[in-house]
């Protein structure tokens, strides 16, 4: 204290007077109480973020020299059919996943916004305690359910025949089949985020006055035209909002791929974060890395702006 | 609501209501699994057709997992780490915060909060290698700090204490205290902070979340057994080809079990936490 | 909040710019790498606890030689870690970070040319090269690199054919008359035709294809990497090899399961497939399956790999591990004489493979007459004996630090080669050209590159 006292007296007694310092010092406390962001941020996010971008023209394994290496990364990309595979699958993981649990999502928030129904608080947690808690136990769960032999789903699955002879189920080999193994990744998705994305539309829902409701009931508009009419409408933003986190989820996913399947069979369940993952802390590919991790974060910058753009054109037009 | 309940109305309540129900089970089923599970045998586990109910509690999967790994360490390991990440960011968050809120006159005050929010978009797949290599050079990997440190400040955090207190901190009350001759950082401490518990509990809830369940970051920083942390832990347990099953469901309820309870408790607040992730847009 | 959303980036950037020089300060990385093991050091006694990283049976067979080791080291404690799952990475991590690597790690042969080429492993020269002599050459070659030590070879994985003798029996085929892929062809053709299709010769599905490529480029005497490290993929041999695989898939006595796959593990039990080409290690594989049914009335075989031509090479290997120190160990006498134990001594290696069939590289432990012993399961076949036959003949294949790397880019290529019904050769050409490309590596000076070269094409 006493030497910020001191450094005071200097302020003012010193010739630097000027009225841009006097000000900056006048309000040093909020320059002092912001310093720890700047100052971690320089160290752990903007050097990172040049260092990288020198890595992305470098061959560099981390350990030994570092190669200057031009545009050979960004050539290497090309070939790498490594990733487009994982890119590629993660666009099938998303697909895959988004629609069932966003549709879920909304109709859970719509059900659990409704004023007759009891129990909600005890609903609501059913559905969202999957988003809290550790994906590597989960998944390893999922594993044990997943199992082809001795798995509760093919059991039940199975179980299915006997109870409907219509149905010829066989098991399925979730985790060890090359066409199934998206599938479930997909379902451990959905079970993990439901609750996640309910609980934002269920906000957005909470946002929209009840006023708009009666005046679509007076207007004689049944509950499910005034959901096609007033809540679809209002909860798009939500909407939108959930759909781009969920698409950069999939993107940048690790646990769940990680833990569950490790990306395979084969590459088969490889998504763009695990590749990325293998690709830095498996091949030690430092340079190579940096060059992929910059150019997609940069197509996804670019993309979603240019989605912005475009559905703010859209919704000036209509 | 009219009380003209037509029949109809009911028969599709009941069915929401069943059908609700039954999804319900199945979200909880994987917990019920895994709790179940820890008190199996290795074969009980893999049996079909399977047990629903284990047929007696079997604890010696617990008195494994105590025995033969380092369990409680690890334990120890995850709250000192979450708890430091929580309680640096809490501190850094709404210092950062209670700044840009409260003193919109200093020159760059808006400028600076721009950049702040700017730097929300930068993924951190991007910055992991040099961080990475930044922990090597400066011999933090296999320390507590790698885990607690470079996270500390997010740009949200700072963002949501900010429109906290610019909502709820009355200027009043700061001016009031400053003529007591109440110190810059005495006011944070002791008005802004209070005030803005409800906003620290969500984002503490949402830190919380975020640490305790890392597993990527602990697996890359985290080098020795007596470092590791709960997830770190429960992801080694599955050897190769041999997984003792039991153990590791056991260890993965210790895991599940903390979050659990504190959800239980603190509902609101998780669901507070959450919902603020919507307000970034 | 919209006068905010301005934001003037360059000013900032400048500012934060300066502020990251206090990082660019620390660019060189401190050494904590102890000095090389030195001959002189080996001599002491061996004391204190160490660690060794390593997985499975393999960690096992570690475990059941630490007793006798601690005994003949009074002082010596050894503990091993039956690490589980991304063993290798974490490793990796351990030797970047300069901290947390165990004294002593298990590395898959294929991958262990990578961690060599970091520097951060403990050089080995001066106490190991006297052992040279007594292992196989090829494998003795993929444990140096530059003329270094780094790495002691551990189990050895000698290739041959795993065959269900209830099957040869019932279609009546001799399996000491395969003596050439000819003749295993023709058998596979009989058989097939005599089950009407139901039973298979061989699973030759897309991952099992590199390492039949493998096994055929050590046959042909081929190469990936020429002996500078330059590609040579795209030659006379891997034609042959390429060849040898299309004449065995043309043949229509192959199913298309995955190696590894549930399908081809159930094969082990039944009589879809009847013929199983794998390193001695499968062996304890299929062994372990069995236990599971115990109504299993599979009856197994071994037969030696068939040769190309007749007279021709009878032998390749599929894997096999090694050990190595990394530099930041902390105690390199007692983990050299751990390793020295384990790997170098006929006690040590034939103790491993008595308990946990780990078969040794090591060939004054392949000379003993344990080899020889009748094996039940196999129809009291002595199986050692025949995996240890010719060891030394085994094709050395030069292993780059990027070996690990073409490999999987090798298994990429061949899959698409073959799920485009293997057709004609510009694999090789683009192979070579994809290598070059990915790997940053030069080709080798042109080979002759055309498809007419094969010996065996008929």
């Amino acid at each position: 204290m006493s030497a910020s006292i001191t450094r005071k007296r200097q302020g003012t007694d010193g010739s630097v007077g000027s009225s841009t310092w006097q000000q900056l010092w006048k309000y040093r406390h909020f320059y002092l109480f912001v310093s720890p962001f700047f100052i971690l941020f320089s160290i752990f996010g903007l050097y990172p973020l040049l260092f990288s971008l020198f890595l992305s023209f470098t061959k560099w394994d981390g350990i030994t020299a570092i190669h200057w290496a031009g545009l050979y990364n960004f050539q290497l990309m090309i070939h790498d059919e490594l990733l487009w595979r994982s890119l590629w699958n993660t666009l099938v993981i998303g697909l895959l996943y988004i629609p069932p649990m966003l549709i879920l999502a909304f109709l859970f928030a719509q059900i659990l916004n409704s004023q007759w129904l009891k129990f909600k608080s005890l609903y609501r947690a059913a559905f969202f305690l999957p988003a809290v808690t550790p994906m590597v136990v989960i998944a390893v769960v999922f594993s044990l359910i997943f199992s082809s032999e001795r798995g509760v789903l093919n059991y039940l699955l199975l179980g299915f025949n006997h109870v409907l002879p219509i149905f010829h189920f066989k098991a399925i080999h979730w985790l060890d089949s090359e066409n199934w193994s998206k599938v479930s990744v997909a379902i451990l998705v959905v079970w993990r985020w439901t609750g996640y994305n309910m609980v934002l539309m269920l906000a957005g829902l909470q946002a929209i006055p009840i006023d708009y409701y009666e005046a679509a009931q007076l207007d004689g508009a049944s509950p499910l035209q005034s959901m096609r009419h007033v809540t679809w409408p209002l909860l798009q933003p939500v909407f939108r909002f959930c759909l781009l986190l969920s698409l950069l989820g999939t993107l940048y996913m690790f646990d769940e791929v990680f833990v569950l399947t490790n990306g395979g069979p084969g590459t088969s369940s490889t998504n763009f974060g695990l590749y990325l993952f293998n690709l830095s802390f498996t091949d030690f590919k430092f340079g190579y890395a940096s060059c992929v991790a910059y150019s997609v974060a940069i197509f996804v910058f670019g993309a979603s702006l240019a989605i912005n753009r475009l559905n703010r054109r859209n919704s000036e037009a209509s | 609501m009219t009380s003209a309940r037509k029949p109809g109305q009911l028969a599709l309540r009941m069915v929401t209501y069943v059908v609700l129900s039954g999804l319900a089970v199945i979200f909880v089923f994987p917990f019920y699994w895994l709790l179940s599970a820890s008190f199996k045998t290795q074969a009980q586990i893999f049996v079909t057709p399977p047990h629903w109910i284990p047929s007696h509690l079997l604890w010696s999967n617990y008195g494994e997992l105590f025995n033969e790994t380092n369990i409680l360490r690890a334990f120890f390991n995850s709250v000192v780490t979450s708890s430091g990440s929580v309680l640096l960011s809490l501190f850094l968050c709404s210092l950062g915060g209670y700044a840009f809120a409260k003193y919109p006159m200093a020159p760059g005050n808006n400028r600076m909060f721009a950049f702040v929010l700017g730097t929300m978009l930068i993924p951190g797949a991007v910055t992991l290698i040099p961080t990475f290599e930044i922990l090597v050079h400066i011999h933090w990997i296999n320390t507590y700090w790698a885990l607690i440190v470079p996270g500390a400040v997010g740009a949200f955090g700072i963002f949501w204490m900010r429109q906290y207190m610019t909502a709820n901190l009355p200027d009043d009350l700061l001016a009031a205290a400053r003529i007591d001759g109440c110190s810059e950082f005495g006011i944070y401490w002791r008005i802004a902070v209070p005030i803005a518990q409800p906003a620290l509990a969500a984002l503490g809830i949402m830190n919380l979340i975020g640490s305790w369940n890392n597993l990527m970051w602990a697996f890359i920083v985290l080098r020795t057994p007596s470092m590791y942390t709960l997830p770190l832990v429960i992801y080694l347990m599955q050897g190769e080809m041999s997984t003792p099953w039991g153990m590791l469901m056991a260890g993965g309820v210790l895991t599940v079990l903390p979050l659990v309870i504190a959800f239980l408790l603190f509902q609101k607040q998780f669901v507070a936490g959450i919902t603020a992730g919507a307000v970034k847009q | 909040m919209n006068q905010t959303t301005r934001l003037n980036l360059p000013a900032t950037l400048i500012g934060l710019l300066a502020a990251t020089g206090l990082l660019s300060g620390c660019a060189s990385n401190p050494a904590v790498n102890a000095p090389p093991l030195t001959a002189q050091e080996a001599t002491q006694p061996a004391k204190g606890t160490i660690t060794v990283w390593s997985w499975n049976i393999a960690a096992k067979a570690l475990q059941d030689i630490s007793p006798s080791f601690q005994q003949m080291n009074p002082g010596a404690h050894v503990n091993v870690d039956i690490t589980g799952a991304s063993m290798q990475t974490r490793f990796m991590l351990s030797l970047a970070a300069d901290v947390g690597a165990p004294d002593v790690s298990q590395l898959q042969i294929t991958d262990a040319p990578h961690y060599m080429a970091t520097g951060k492993l403990a050089d080995l020269t001066a106490v190991a090269a006297k052992y040279q002599s007594k292992f196989p050459a090829s494998r003795w070659a993929e444990c140096v690199m530059n003329g270094h030590v780094y790495a002691i070879p551990w189990d050895l994985g000698p290739v041959a054919i795993f065959y269900k003798r209830n099957i040869f029996k019932e279609y009546n085929i001799n399996p000491s008359s395969i003596h050439t892929w000819a003749d295993y062809i023709a058998a596979g053709k009989k058989i097939v035709a005599l089950s009407h299709g139901k039973t298979k010769m061989l699973a030759l599905g897309i991952s099992g294809l590199a390492d039949m490529f493998e096994i055929f480029l050590q046959q042909t005497h081929g190469q990936v990497f020429d002996d500078s490290g330059r590609i040579a993929v795209n030659s006379p041999q891997a034609h042959e090899a390429l060849q040898m695989m299309r004449q065995i898939h043309a043949a229509g006595i192959t199913s298309d399961i995955n190696a590894y796959s549930q399908e081809w593990m159930a094969g082990f039990n039944d009589s879809s497939l009847a013929t199983y080409p794998g390193a001695v290690w499968l062996g304890g594989i299929i062994k372990d399956s069995q236990t599971h049914y115990d109504t299993s009335t599979t009856k197994w075989g071994v037969f030696r790999l068939p040769a190309i031509q007749r007279g021709g090479v009878h032998v390749a290997n599929l894997g096999g591990s090694v050990l190595v120190i990394p530099k930041q160990c902390a105690n390199k006498t007692a983990a050299w004489a751990f390793v020295k134990y384990a790997l170098c001594t006929k006690a040590g290696q034939l103790m491993q493979y008595e308990k946990e069939s780990l078969y040794p590289s090591y060939m004054p432990a392949l000379k003993s007459h344990v080899m020889d012993r009748p094996d039940p399961f196999f129809g009291g076949q002595p199986v050692g004996r025949l995996f240890a036959t010719d060891v030394q003949k085994i094709w050395r294949i030069n292993r780059t630090a990027n070996w690990a790397e073409a490999e999987s880019y090798i298994q990429q290529d061949l899959s698409q080669w073959a799920a485009a019904g293997m057709p004609h050769n510009h694999l090789l050409a683009n192979l070579a050209l994809s290598l070059h490309q990915r790997l940053d590596v030069p080709l080798a000076p042109t080979a002759p590159t055309s498809t007419t070269s094969s010996a065996v094409q008929q």
